[in-house]
């Protein structure tokens, strides 16, 4: 098609690079409320380092956060809940991750 | 315009209570929201179900689709004469979704609202979701898709080294921003496709091996397929089953620099049936031998 834009391929964050965002970006990102941001980073569930203008959080903090978002809208969650959540997803997560990693041992 | 019946997608009367509906909506999200359901339609079935859930849940939209009457899902029909005022933007030839229609009434809406106080809202634009379902030499030789988003197709380059499972961002190339707001982001969700041979772990790829108990007991060269070509790998004498054999670099390319590795497991398969002179062999074999693989049973079953 002739309308295709081509996107250079440094453009493409992967959620594990290390392509600092800020909060505010985050924010508007992920349709996250600031008082739900601070409480999930209390929490833990959002992992900071303090820049010199404020909060930096990595990539990956971007797809959790609007996966937490979709949950809330879907499910009317508070904070405690979205960080319940998503505690419980990741960790759901890596043991699956875990899990096809001990079935490549095994006879199919 | 092909009708949709919202009710029926969330299963409830038309006469429901906004309770009502949000409870069968939420009954419903429980059971397809993709990050609870891994089955197969699980995603399409939720989005049919938010659909019907954001037009359903406000009361002027609402409003707006009960005046639209009954009609058969999947019906052709035409909208009242005062919803191409109301509503329609684009060229009227155009194939318009309901669900378009109806996202557009909440944002005219809301704007209008915005409006009237007097401030110019900037409104972010729409972000993209697609998930790219890619083979193993698409991921390790990189590759490209297109997605659709409002204001035109987007091509994406696919970088060498992503992996299954893996969401990569794409900031401000979605749908275009509007009273100076910034344009939406594009996510694409890498899904692996299964193959034949290889199951991704990360970057590494994991290769069955079945070898005859000859080649267990006595060591082999075997040529193994991998991603670039065939490769010679060597089995030592007395190889065990279970064993893995690492071929470094042979997995799936990482971004950057090198590549994950290849592991074959070793797996010592039987001939079904067993031929009568191999069971011959294997009675000479099982008289020759003073092999004990149990020496830990010898206890007893007393001992625990």
């Amino acid at each position: 098609m002739d309308d295709d834009r081509l996107i250079p391929e440094d453009l493409l964050i992967p959620a594990d690079g290390d392509m600092p965002v800020e909060s505010a970006e985050l924010l508007a990102a992920s349709g996250l409320a600031y008082e739900e941001l601070v409480e999930l980073v209390e929490f833990g569930v959002l992992q900071i380092s303090e820049g010199s203008t404020g909060w930096i959080f990595q990539a990956r903090a971007v797809h959790q956060a609007r996966r937490v978002v979709k949950l809330r809208d879907s499910f009317g969650l508070n904070p405690p809940g979205m960080a319940l959540a998503l505690t419980y997803l990741e960790k759901i997560e890596a043991l699956e991750q875990r899990l096809r990693e001990l079935e490549c041992l095994l006879p199919r | 315009m092909k009708f949709k019946d919202y009710y029926e997608t969330l299963a409830i009367e038309r006469g429901a209570s906004a309770e009502e509906i949000k409870k069968a909506y939420r009954r419903l999200a429980r059971q397809c929201h993709p990050d609870i359901s891994k089955e197969e339609g699980a995603e399409e079935r939720f989005k049919e179900i938010s659909e019907a859930y954001q037009t359903l849940s406000d009361p002027e939209k609402r409003q707006a689709y009960d005046d639209l009457g009954r009609h058969n899902p999947g019906e052709d029909f035409r909208p009242p004469p005062d919803w191409e005022t109301r509503f329609s933007t684009g060229p009227s030839q155009q194939e318009v979704d309901l669900s378009e229609l109806f996202e557009q009434m909440g944002f005219r809406s809301s704007q209008r609202r915005r409006q009237a106080a007097g401030v110019d809202f900037p409104i972010r634009g729409q972000d993209v979701e697609a998930v790219a379902r890619l083979s193993l030499d698409e991921v390790s030789s990189g590759t490209q898709v297109t997605l659709e988003r409002p204001g035109g197709n987007v091509r994406i380059r696919v970088p060498v080294g992503v992996t299954d499972g893996e969401r990569l961002r794409i900031p401000a190339r979605g749908g275009p921003g509007s009273g100076g707001g910034p344009a939406g982001d594009v996510y694409l969700h890498i899904q692996l496709q299964p193959h034949p041979l290889f199951r991704p772990v990360g970057h590494d790829l994991y290769l069955e091996l079945p070898l005859t108990p000859s080649e267990a007991a006595l060591g082999a060269q075997i040529e193994l397929p991998s991603l670039d070509g065939r490769v010679r790998v060597t089995v030592k004498p007395g190889a065990q089953a279970g064993q893995k054999l690492r071929l470094a670099g042979k997995g799936l390319r990482q971004r950057g620099e090198g590549a994950g590795d290849l592991y074959a497991v070793l797996r010592i398969v039987m001939p079904t049936p067993i031929s009568e002179r191999e069971q011959e062999l294997y009675r000479e074999l099982a008289e020759a031998s003073s092999f004990q693989p149990r020496p830990h049973f010898a206890g007893g079953s007393s001992d625990g």
